[in-house]
């Protein structure tokens, strides 16, 4: 096992791999920008190092600074956790030359499923079936949109690269192609410093249903069952949960083989989950092969609530050159899990992310209920980072049980001083469709306004009450940094 | 709403229920049974200590909600705009935000340029 890992991340995942990394008894080294230099991954690490300025080009995304800062400390591994690095080769590479181990697969891997179009092509070779659609060579818009015509409307524009649904457009009609192709290539090259788009035919009502995977260094694949990810606001995944409502045990079987043929196919190592949408319900449902994702997911921890295995020491055991721990037949899924994720964002308008102090948040703690995150009360959640403030799970034996205690926790999780999507969350937690398992990738922005007018109005007397009551010259639950007494005393109102 | 326990730590129980409640000198952030609200607490309008942010909803639309980094000015002093047209593109937390017309009209004043990192609240268009 490695004496000294560093993380090349922030936020909940660097906590969650600083917590793997204890259990293992490897030295953890946390970095960190000039905004990050107090905050919770910092704290929690056995070491710290700076990477630089608080844009995340000059500190998280500089393989530069933290190839530099893995070197200074002599670390044996860096862990990329996701986003930022996480699924750069050229980070991958840049490891192997330096003689550290990239907690992943190797930079050849993540390059050939990196780029979504070759991604498909390796599909299409290890017999898993793709959305029909057309790859552009000539990538000029006159080409792209000929290349339209053909996949008929509507369709996704989509960028080879990265993911998170940036730059992905849906045109629903030829007129509207042009503007769609220029900004989906503008947010491709500004996210992912690649402009090639390709194209796939639209399909109405899927089901986002991901397998989650497991190789190691000795020819040994696993997949972990499949996660059910439907609820996105804009391709941006809110809700998640395992087992999926749709997928029976025979299509779990066909969705778990398909995953780890791919693997193989691809010489894949570490984690990862092949993507997939899933069209039609039951027996004979349907499902075409989306991507990769050559690393951590956000929603892992469901996965790890029902299957028992600790997915991020798995992932570190298996750089270190270990075997598997388990033969597939080993591997069951135990009850539902369901992640909710907190944003600093506000769902009224148009999910704008917020940034602002946290004055006060508490954590809920009852039975089922995990929090993964990484920031404390007092915090200052910023502008240059990803808004996550928190991922809620919960787990019981059944999905209703597991949907209720989710909410139940909800219910008892205060987060004052930014908006978050924390009550937004909750109502789509009791809209009947959710209730019911009926979700596709559609329902969130759909019932976007129903489930908005949900949300609180008018503040009850018990709030206004208890507005009344903080003191004036409190700035926040800390009571730091106080400024002159708050000569205001009346109640004018509420704002929004 | 008479019973106001303060419980510490900014925890209230008022008239037998649990209440989280916190905030600057301008609001009041309050917890109650998962939902939040936000309680200003300014005095009356029409007091001038409070004039800088009663803004009408027109001058807001053409400010930035949150610090963020202008990525396109569209449009220049003079020219004809039409109701939801993209005056300024921002960036923010990996998102683009536009900021549009809310109404037709002239432009009267661009008070921002491309790359440039802007606050909340401060004008980036006027419109005549």
């Amino acid at each position: 096992m490695f004496k000294r890992l560093l993380i090349a991340n922030r936020g909940e995942i660097a906590v969650r791999v600083i917590r793997a990394c204890r259990e293992l008894g490897t030295e953890s080294v946390a970095v960190y920008s000039d905004a990050d230099a107090r905050a919770l991954h910092v704290l929690l690490a056995d070491r710290a190092v700076r990477l630089g300025p608080a844009s995340p080009a000059e500190s998280y995304l500089s393989i530069d600074a933290v190839l530099a800062a893995a070197r200074q400390v002599q670390a044996e591994a860096i862990h990329p956790g996701y986003g930022f690095l996480a699924e750069s080769a050229a980070f991958a590479a840049a490891c192997a030359r330096a003689g550290i181990a990239f907690v992943g697969p190797p930079a050849d891997v993540i390059a050939r499923l990196g780029s979504k179009i070759a991604a498909r092509a390796l599909a299409a070779e290890a017999g898993i079936p793709v959305v029909p659609g057309s790859v552009p060579i000539d990538q000029r818009d006159e080409t792209i949109a000929g290349a339209a015509r053909r996949v008929g409307f509507p369709l996704l524009v989509k960028p080879s690269a990265g993911g998170g649904g940036i730059g992905m457009k849906t045109v629903r009609e030829e007129a509207l192609l042009p503007p769609a192709i220029a900004q989906a290539r503008r947010e491709a090259i500004a996210a992912f410093g690649d402009g090639a788009l390709y194209l796939e035919r639209l399909i109405e009502r899927p089901r986002h249903v991901e397998v989650q995977i497991l190789a190691d260094h000795h020819g040994g694949v696993v997949h972990l069952f499949e996660r059910e990810c439907s609820l996105q606001r804009r391709h941006q995944k809110v809700v998640e949960e395992t087992p999926s409502p749709a997928v029976t045990p025979a299509l779990r079987a066909r969705l778990g083989e398909a995953a780890v043929r791919l693997a193989q196919q691809a010489g894949y190592r570490n984690a990862g989950t092949v993507e997939f949408l899933l069209e039609g319900t039951g027996d004979q449902a349907r499902f075409y092969f989306l991507e990769v994702n050559t690393r951590l997911q956000v929603e892992h921890p469901i996965t790890e609530q029902v299957t028992g295995v600790d997915l991020v020491r798995a992932q570190i055991a298996i750089a270190a050159g270990e075997p598997l721990a388990w033969a597939q037949e080993n591997l069951r899924q135990r009850g539902h899990a369901i992640e909710v994720r907190v944003y600093a964002e506000d769902p009224a308008r148009d999910y704008l992310p917020q940034a602002g102090r946290l004055l006060l948040y508490r954590q809920p703690s009852m039975p089922g209920v995990r929090i993964d995150s990484g920031v404390a009360e007092g915090d200052d959640i910023s502008v240059h980072y990803d808004p996550l403030i928190a991922k809620l799970v919960a787990q019981a034996e059944t999905r209703e049980a597991a949907r209720r205690r989710a909410l139940a926790a909800l219910r008892e999780f205060p987060v004052l001083g930014i908006r978050t999507n924390a009550s937004f969350l909750m109502a789509l937690l009791e809209h009947p469709r959710v209730v019911g398992g009926d979700t596709d990738t559609r329902l969130v922005d759909e019932e976007r306004d129903a489930l908005i007018a949900r949300l609180a109005g008018t503040p009850p007397a018990e709030a206004m009450a208890a507005a009344r009551a903080v003191p004036a010259a409190e700035t926040g639950a800390t009571g730091a940094d106080s400024p002159a007494a708050d000569p205001w005393s009346a109640l004018r109102g509420w704002r929004g | 709403m008479g019973e106001v326990t303060d419980l510490g730590h900014g925890r209230y129980l008022v008239a037998g229920r649990l209440a989280y409640a916190a905030g600057p000198p301008q609001a009041r952030w309050v917890f109650l049974d998962g939902h939040v609200y936000v309680i200003d607490v300014r005095p009356a309008a029409g007091d001038p200590a409070t004039a800088p942010d009663r803004r009408h909803d027109d001058e807001l639309a053409l400010a930035s909600p949150m610090p963020a980094t202008v990525a396109a000015v569209n449009v220049a002093p003079g020219q004809t705009v039409a109701r939801g047209d993209v005056l300024v593109m921002l960036e923010a937390m990996k998102m683009e935000l536009p900021i549009r017309a809310p109404r037709a009209g002239r432009v009267a004043r661009v008070a921002c340029k491309p790359g440039q990192l802007v606050q909340p609240g401060i004008a980036l268009v006027e419109l005549e």
